[in-house]
């Protein structure tokens, strides 16, 4: 059996490289059908992301299984590329480095975002898509649902998932999701169209916020932000009059001087009737007073506070990291093992059909000589001849999996097959 | 087999469980969730089983301070446990399970109390009394944990510190929620339970004037538990910045105090006629005392005419 993982990644190769070597979701099946016609022993699963390219090939019999240069070669075709010029840019493991790699992968811990939860259900997606596609086979079967497993017990064991560490998952997830259940009857106002803004509103809008109001400077920026989250741009000043109604803020302008001060903000204070207002303040330098966070019913966060929450977080994934890794660790090692004692199965297989069939013949031609035994005697003969069979397998076979924990037993399966005489 | 069950049974499930919610604060364990609810539900079942084989010892349906903290402590428990499973996310043991050990220990105190005489405990009146007032007391119990759940969110959030390892409260907006329902649902169970108490008294015990009865202590701390509540609803409905906030996490927790004081009172109330007597030792010495139902008289008498 043989596993092996070539491809590319955000750690070493450029985005220019990476961006040539994607491949588009719809793409996916022709690719592998391609793959499969070219090696028809093999099994493939391609993993495509913003982040990553990784074509994993594998066959039960490593003679049908492509090589490193072969799927390189493919990659590099495939994009009308030479793969010359790409050799050095992609990466390949085999064997337990490759099981390790995808398992690391799958747990999201060799992402850009350490943590990140959709690289799971992206590698749950690649596996599924290629079994669609009938490309996958018991190696890739049992590697990626070993992956899958792992990295669900990462996520489980660990708190690596639980800690965001950008400024703008921070501010809804650790903050105004701890203010507000639900978004989807939350007015939102945006102030400024800045790229951190338009970023944390995306959050808010996948978490359901739909009541959006964008008042920016330069209405025709406000209204391009409003139309790409389906929100409404409004005059610059009507910002006080929406700031008194909103119960969410985003404000990312570059003005030099705060845009809603003390003073402003007292003005409309009453008609907030204390109710909760969360205000996230992502410009530098600051757009809120600092003094309105002292208000009931107030939450203002600048920026500094979201990033230093950022780096609690970071902090605190980096003391889980090794947490997580011995448990990859420990799955690789077991799932090495399944594998290596799978490739005993047909050796197996053949030595207790052999064992069976001269069982049945001597059980046949006992009962024969013993004649008119009862079904009583016929049956402890039969189990008398059972238990002889177990036991007399019993330490070969125990011997068998101690070995296929180091790795596959090529030695002792030959051995197996000279002194039983076992055909392939 | 399940003669040998005991309150030792079942709040021992509640603690491992409660052990289990805290140390979430310190390790993350990846089976901690379901031997949580595993031992929250198994404790919850023999609690079951064991309100279910000593139903009365001798009297009704809570007839007695035993048996009603093991009645609200089951509430409580279950409450905990359908919360638990619908936001599994949330630390809510870690403010329940407290309460609900704590009842279990008041019943083990609470023990040898003698029952509220049947006649007091048993019928339609004495039934709605007990299970109102019941309902009610769990009810305050909940806002007061969704209070202090409140008053801490808020506590973090102003100081702008991430949500602690492993103690993840419940948005502000829910937990306001669940205060605001807290106060409306407790002022009406606590309204049933003080309305039919003095219907109870005034109906079956023939008092001779409704003026009687509020010198009852029982009665009139009952009463001001309920005042509080409604003065809670009314300053929540009438002033909009009441209904956000802090304050109606104050309130819950305010009613919380006055519970207690109420329920303080009925137990005082017990001894009024006798003292001198120890609360562990009154089931022994005390044969003709009075005490309240649910929370008051134990005996056949009719209390209330040997108050001044």
């Amino acid at each position: 059996m043989k596993l092996q993982v070539v491809g590319c990644s955000h750690h070493e190769t450029p985005i220019e490289l990476r961006e040539q070597l994607a491949f588009r979701e719809a793409e996916v099946p022709g690719v592998l059908r391609q793959l499969r016609d070219r090696f028809p022993n093999s099994e493939a699963v391609l993993l495509s992301t913003c982040n990553r390219v990784e074509l994993y090939v594998a066959g039960q019999d490593p003679q049908g299984s492509p090589g490193r240069d072969e799927v390189v070669q493919f990659l590099a075709e495939y994009h009308g590329l030479s793969a010359h010029d790409v050799f050095d840019d992609l990466f390949a493991r085999s064997g337990i480095d490759a099981v390790r790699h995808l398992f690391t992968v799958a747990a999201s811990l060799d992402s850009l975002v350490v943590g990140e939860a959709q690289i799971l259900s992206q590698v749950k997606q690649a596996y599924e898509l290629a079994s669609r596609g009938d490309s996958t086979g018991p190696v890739t079967h049992a590697a990626f649902q070993a992956a899958i497993r792992a990295a669900k017990r990462v996520a489980r064991e660990t708190t690596i998932h639980e800690r965001r560490v950008s400024v703008p998952s921070v501010a809804i997830t650790d903050f105004a999701s701890q203010i507000f259940e639900r978004f989807d009857d939350k007015q939102v106002l945006v102030v400024g169209a800045g790229e951190m803004g338009s970023e944390t509103l995306r959050y808010l809008v996948d978490q359901g916020a739909k009541d959006i109001n964008v008042v920016n400077r330069d209405a025709e920026r406000a209204r391009k932000l409003a139309a790409q989250f389906g929100g409404r741009a409004v005059p610059w000043h009507m910002l006080l009059e929406l700031l008194a109604t909103a119960d969410l803020v985003i404000s990312t302008t570059g003005a030099a001087q705060p845009i809603v001060t003390l003073a402003d903000f007292k003005k409309i204070q009453k008609r907030l009737n204390q109710r909760a207002l969360c205000i996230l303040d992502l410009a530098v330098p600051r757009d809120f007073d600092p003094d309105i966070g002292q208000g009931l019913g107030v939450y203002l966060y600048s920026i500094d506070d979201l990033k230093k929450t950022c780096q609690i977080n970071r902090k605190a994934r980096e003391r889980e990291w090794p947490k997580a890794q011995r448990i990859l660790e420990e799955e690789t090692a077991q799932f090495m093992a399944d594998l290596h004692h799978r490739a005993t199965g047909p050796t197996i297989q053949r030595l207790k059909a052999r064992a069976n069939q001269l069982k049945d013949e001597e059980v046949t031609r006992l009962l024969k000589k013993l004649n008119n035994t009862d079904q009583q005697s016929h049956e402890e003969i039969q189990r008398s001849f059972d238990r002889l069979i177990k036991k007399l397998l019993h330490p070969p076979l125990e011997s068998l999996r101690d070995e296929a924990r180091k790795g596959t037993p090529h030695g002792l399966l030959d051995a197996l097959k000279k002194l039983f005489q076992l055909k392939d | 087999m399940l003669s040998g069950v005991s309150i030792v049974c079942f709040a021992a499930s509640y603690a491992v469980s409660l052990t289990l919610e805290v140390s979430q604060l310190f390790v993350k364990i990846g089976v901690r969730r379901p031997l949580t609810l595993g031992f929250a539900g198994a404790g919850l079942l023999v609690h079951t089983v064991y309100l279910a084989l000593h139903p009365t010892e001798g009297g009704a349906p809570l007839s007695s301070w035993y048996h009603w903290c093991l009645a609200v402590a089951w509430v409580v428990a279950a409450v905990y446990l359908l919360l638990t499973l619908s936001r599994p996310q949330a630390s809510l043991g870690i403010f329940l399970l407290p309460l609900v050990l704590s009842l279990l220990g008041l019943a083990h105190l609470f023990r040898g109390l003698p029952h509220f005489s049947n006649d007091q405990a048993t019928g339609w009146w004495a039934t709605l009394h007990g299970v109102a007032l019941l309902l009610g007391t769990v009810v305050v119990f909940i806002g007061f944990s969704a209070g202090l759940m409140y008053l801490l969110q808020v506590y973090r959030l102003k100081q702008k510190r991430p949500p602690q390892k492993g103690l993840r409260l419940p948005s502000l907006e829910w937990l306001q929620r669940a205060n605001e329902s807290s106060l409306i649902v407790s002022s009406l169970f606590v309204g049933i339970g003080l309305v039919t108490g003095i219907a109870l008294d005034l109906t079956k015990y023939q008092v001779d004037s409704i003026g009687q009865i509020w010198t009852d202590p029982v009665v009139w701390s009952s009463a001001v538990l309920l005042l509080w509540l409604i003065i809670a609803l009314v300053f929540n409905a009438a002033y909009k910045p009441a209904r956000q906030g802090r304050k109606i996490a104050y309130l819950t927790v305010a009613s919380f105090v006055f519970l207690i004081l109420a329920l303080s009172m009925a137990l005082l109330a017990r001894h009024a006629s006798d003292t001198t007597v120890p609360l562990t030792t009154a089931a022994e010495t005390v044969s003709n005392t009075t005490a309240h139902t649910s929370w008051g008289y134990q005996d056949g008498s009719i209390p209330l005419r040997r108050l001044p």
